[in-house]
């Protein structure tokens, strides 16, 4: 039997400790790789605008990763009397640390390249040696691009499923903007066929429209990163949807024998969700038993939901809805 | 396929033609290569730096080994020099606007004109006054990679020695 892994006090299935093992695994490789592209694109650079921004979002590829890594380390401790509620945030503060560096890098590349557009810079480049012959800079370049833009794509694809399984945020912004990375490394290729053909202001067009879609990616990963900082209501790992357990969990609760109604709040505190609910008892009383019941059927839905807290009242809030089970999914 | 692909395609395919059309890649959008070559002129600036630039007198043309190799790459272009002297500042000005083709002036890879200026692969190694090696270039206009390319290609072999 393999070693035991934790999301806090909650130990995962075979299916999520696999899964995690693999993004580990994954995320170490990304790095790895993601070292030789930035020592590669920058020997080959030179003065394309196109090349320093495919140069920058690759040093920020790194960004991801290492939330990620940090973010389940930090996770995987147990609760304790200083952090009762267990460590998860570190994965939206993660997730809200490399949106942020996003956004900013996407800012910065478009004022550098349409400073450059303004002022009309035409970009040089020359040649260089290579295995003893001279070629032209430019094709070094392209083939540079294709070494980066390939990697992350398959990578991205395969990291994909694991932040479902896991319910990772920051993996799913890994894997989000991986597999968009072609794009950056087609562009790049297009500005420096640009340059070539001299048309000079293709190169700084195609940097501002890589910056263009950084700052996209960045704003919105810092909108879904801040939104769980605010505990929103929980929503699925890609932030489309409102989760289907907020229902669930209604549902639940509702359907305890002793139940008359229920309000739940449902908030991600990063792959962990942690469950309020107010019941109002049918006879106004009920045994403690009772409510450790249906806290334990609650906690049976799914192993995301670990944290269970159930209030019985006689006067439920009305600040929260009940949520509709078949709205905002799909 | 996404509207980013297709335009990406369309540039690709755009690119390959014109490629194929003009002849020259990668080109100059000056056009500064092939207008050497048609008005059998070429345009240097030299700043006095000697013994890569010397300046005897105003109305004698310039010596020195940088002065020489303009004119040695010029008539590979079928050129004549016609030679302009000034600050390094004022020929790398009139460069920068196309009123210059080449400038010589002693310049190593370390110039800070490297950011105004197209500044070659350097040519020939030298020690400065410290004993420091310096990588001497040439610097031709921003852009104009025909003409950079090509001079590069040619002080491979006659730039007298290892980049």
């Amino acid at each position: 039997m393999s070693k035991e892994v934790n999301f806090g006090a909650t130990s995962l299935p075979a299916e999520q400790r696999q899964a995690l093992g693999k993004a580990k695994r994954l995320e170490w490789i990304t790095i790895a790789y993601m070292a030789t592209c930035v020592a590669v694109v920058f020997s080959v650079m030179g003065s394309s605008q196109a090349m320093k921004a495919a140069w920058i979002e690759d040093m920020l590829g790194f960004v991801p990763s290492i939330a990620f890594l940090a973010a389940v380390r930090e996770a995987g401790k147990p609760p304790s009397p200083e952090h009762p509620y267990g460590r998860h945030r570190a994965v939206a503060s993660g997730h809200l640390a490399a949106a942020v560096a996003l956004l900013i890098m996407g800012v910065f590349l478009i004022v550098d390249s349409g400073m450059g557009l303004v002022k009309g810079e035409h970009p040089p480049i020359g040649t260089m040696h290579l295995f003893g012959h001279t070629v032209w800079a430019g094709w070094v370049m392209i083939a540079a691009m294709f070494y980066t833009g390939i990697g992350p794509v398959i990578l991205g694809r395969l990291k994909m499923p694991l932040a479902e399984k896991l319910h990772d945020r920051v993996l799913f912004a890994d894997a989000d903007m991986q597999k968009a990375d072609w794009m950056t490394a087609g562009g790049t290729v297009a500005g420096i066929i640009g340059i070539g053909l001299g048309l000079w202001w293709a190169d700084a067009a195609v940097a501002i429209a890589i910056a263009l879609s950084i700052v996209r990616d960045g704003w919105s990963n810092v909108k879904f990163a801040a939104r769980s900082l605010m505990d929103g209501r929980a929503r699925t790992y890609d932030s489309e949807h409102t989760h289907p357990l907020v229902a669930q969990v209604h549902e639940t609760l509702v359907h305890q024998p002793w139940v008359a109604d229920a309000r739940v709040r449902v908030r991600d505190q990063g792959h962990l969700f942690h469950v309020d609910a107010f019941v109002r008892p049918r006879d106004g009383v009920v045994p403690a038993h009772r409510v450790e019941e249906a806290a334990e059927a609650v906690r049976d839905l799914d192993w995301k939901v670990a944290d269970v807290s159930i209030t019985p009242l006689l006067q439920l809030p009305d600040t929260h809805d009940v949520p509709d089970a078949r709205a905002d999914q799909q | 396929m996404s509207r980013a692909s297709r335009g990406l395609a369309a540039l690709v395919a755009c690119a390959t033609l014109t490629a194929c059309g003009s002849g020259g890649f990668p080109a100059d959008p000056n056009d500064t290569k092939e207008r050497i070559r048609s008005s059998k002129q070429l345009r240097a600036g030299v700043s006095p730096n000697p013994p890569y630039v010397e300046v005897s007198s105003p109305d004698a043309d310039p010596v020195g080994s940088e002065p020489e190799l303009i004119t040695r790459y010029a008539a590979t272009l079928g050129a004549e020099v016609e030679w302009t002297v000034g600050s390094e500042e004022a020929l790398i000005k009139d460069l920068e606007e196309g009123k210059l083709d080449i400038v010589a002036a002693g310049i190593t890879s370390k110039s800070p004109w490297k950011s105004k200026a197209a500044l070659t692969r350097p040519y020939i190694e030298d020690k400065d006054d410290k004993g420091k090696t310096e990588s001497h270039v040439l610097a031709v206009p921003p852009g104009e990679n025909a003409l950079l390319t090509d001079l590069e290609r040619w002080l491979d072999t006659h730039g007298g020695g290892q980049p």
